[in-house]
């Protein structure tokens, strides 16, 4: 009979080790902000009109002529009636048209090429990953500058 | 048989326009707001008055590559048909209007809307931007019979088959990397590993356009970067503007890097002048599952009849404003070579200029003796409706 070993003892000071689904949550994240516009925020969005300042109409009043008798609409307007989010033009476009060829059957497959990585750091071909959070370095150095800086540190 | 028409390839960055019998203009689609101005947002082309780019703030009419907001749209079409951009009048000149393909049937409802009542066009001709580009490529090429259309654009790449001038939908791919995914993570590189710099969309992308490169031996050029002093013929110092002296930031040649900067501020750019565009030829260097520009073509062909296939072999074609890295087309050669069947002739064509291409094409189009049977006029619009246009317009 063979004695069970020793427990492995948790070590309170150990560093906590993101699972599988944190990793790839992370990983879109960061895929997602590659389409963000902008990263910081309007400059223009604390100006403040001020009360006191005239008000301007762009509409001259200009009676009769008759031609022009269509109201013209503003940008507004079309902001309005055309209210609609990419995810809601996908969806729909789904329910309508449901066989491919459509928008979600046209994204490319999967490469077959194996995947390479790459140094978070450096950006030089990598072969180790970090082993609490997956990022990928190339030397002890870039370890070294990853964990000081980015290692779970502003994103878990 | 018309003398001139007015062709709008409405882009996810810029909008090519004007009348077919002048040259395009490649005008900015978004509206700019800068720090620096704070009285004034700067509507496409007016962005050459601002003379502080730094921290410039983008609000675009396009997300994902497709029109979503429509306000901003609005606004920058006032302006572009406007006296001070590009004057049309529509009530004499028909118009060409380009749109992503499988765009969704609301963004189409909404668009001809716009055309036909707050514009008021005599006749319109809604099409896909590869439509046109295929259509400058059979022109230019008499009797070819079938043509590759790549787009390496602002929001996404596609690759369209294009058999006998009629696209084969099946055979549509698109890859959900391009000219914006490439700039942010350039950004998001530099401001790691040297200066921060998330907030500078302006600076970065000229960064990008001016020292960014296709590589063609990978690999390679990575162990060259590595090297040190001489040896590394990669790195370069990019000088960014200040927007007091350097209106434009530039690339240094290798002799004057890491020579002593005189109060101007630089960047290195080493294996990120390759690196960046390489993600075009492997998304999955990025994170994202999907095939490379080079592997999306020949999956692509070979989805599509085995008697066309060394037709679209021998007749790709390359638009967008990412093919003006230096080396992509070689590269795309290289390695549709490498994947083709031996026995097929592999031929790359990089237009003169293959941002305006599309447009040209719609230029050459409006010449088409039958163009008004393409169009649809306000007059059928006004009886029919939308019908009309979804049956007339193949998008």
């Amino acid at each position: 009979m063979s004695k069970p070993g020793p427990k492995p003892r948790r070590d309170v000071n150990s560093r906590r080790v993101l699972d599988e689904a944190a990793r790839r949550r992370r990983a879109r994240r960061a895929l997602e902000a590659l389409e963000q516009d902008n990263f910081h925020d309007d400059p223009h969005g604390d100006l403040v009109m001020s009360k006191k300042a005239p008000k301007f109409s762009d509409k001259l009043e200009v009676r009769g002529g008759g031609r022009k008798k269509k109201q013209k609409h503003s940008a507004e307007y079309y902001k309005l009636k055309y209210r609609k989010t990419f995810n809601q033009l996908v969806e729909e476009a789904q329910l309508s048209h449901p066989d491919p060829p459509n928008y979600l059957s046209a994204q490319a497959e999967p490469s077959n090429l194996p995947e390479r990585h790459f140094c978070a750091v450096c950006g030089f071909p990598s072969n180790y990953t970090c082993i609490q959070c997956g990022t990928r370095y190339c030397c002890v150095r870039c370890l070294g500058t990853h964990q000081d800086t980015r290692c779970l540190k502003w994103t878990a | 048989m018309i003398d001139k028409a007015y062709i709008l390839d409405n882009g996810g960055f810029t909008a090519k326009v004007g009348m077919s019998s002048a040259k395009p203009r490649v005008i900015p689609n978004s509206v700019m707001k800068a720090k620096s101005e704070r009285r004034r947002p700067f509507i496409a082309d007016q962005v050459e008055e601002c003379r502080d780019a730094s921290g410039l703030f983008y609000i675009l009419p396009f997300q994902k590559g497709y029109l979503v907001n429509w306000d901003i749209q609005k606004t920058i079409w006032d302006h572009i048909f406007g006296k001070d951009c590009c004057p049309v009048n529509f009530n004499e000149t028909p118009l060409i209007v380009t749109e992503p393909y499988f765009n969704f049937p609301s963004i189409q409802e909404a668009m001809t809307e716009i055309f036909f009542e707050e514009y008021e066009c005599q006749s319109l001709l809604r099409i896909n931007a590869g439509d046109l580009s295929n259509y400058h490529y059979t022109s230019n090429n008499p009797g070819t019979l079938a043509c590759m259309v790549v787009d390496v654009g602002y929001s996404f790449s596609h690759v369209t088959p294009y058999i006998k001038g009629k696209k084969r939908r099946e055979g549509i791919k698109r890859i959900d990397v391009g000219g914006k995914a490439l700039t942010n993570h350039l950004k998001d590189i530099i401001s790691y590993r040297q200066l921060h710099v998330m907030d500078e969309t302006y600076v970065i992308n000229q960064v990008k356009e001016d020292s960014c490169f296709v590589s063609l031996d990978f690999m390679a050029d990575m162990e060259v970067a590595r090297k040190r002093g001489n040896d590394n013929t990669i790195v370069r110092d990019y000088v960014l503007p200040d927007f007091t002296s350097i209106r434009r930031g530039f690339l240094r040649t290798l002799e004057e890097t890491s020579k002593s900067t005189d109060g101007e501020q630089t960047l290195r750019m080493n294996n990120e002048r390759f690196a960046v565009p390489e993600i075009l030829f492997q998304p999955s260097d990025l994170g994202v599952q999907q095939m490379g520009v080079a592997e999306a073509i020949v999956s692509s062909i070979n989805s599509c009849p085995k008697e066309t296939q060394p037709h679209l072999y021998s007749n790709i074609v390359v638009t967008g404003g990412c093919s003006l890295f230096p080396n992509f087309q070689k590269r795309l050669l290289q390695d549709v070579r490498k994947l083709a069947p031996d026995e097929f002739n592999v031929r790359v064509t990089l237009p003169e200029n293959p941002l305006t291409y599309a447009w040209e094409g719609g230029a050459l189009l409006s010449k088409h003796p039958e163009f008004y049977s393409f169009v649809v006029t306000k007059e059928e619009y006004e009886e029919e409706g939308l019908h009309i246009c979804y049956e007339r317009f193949d998008v």
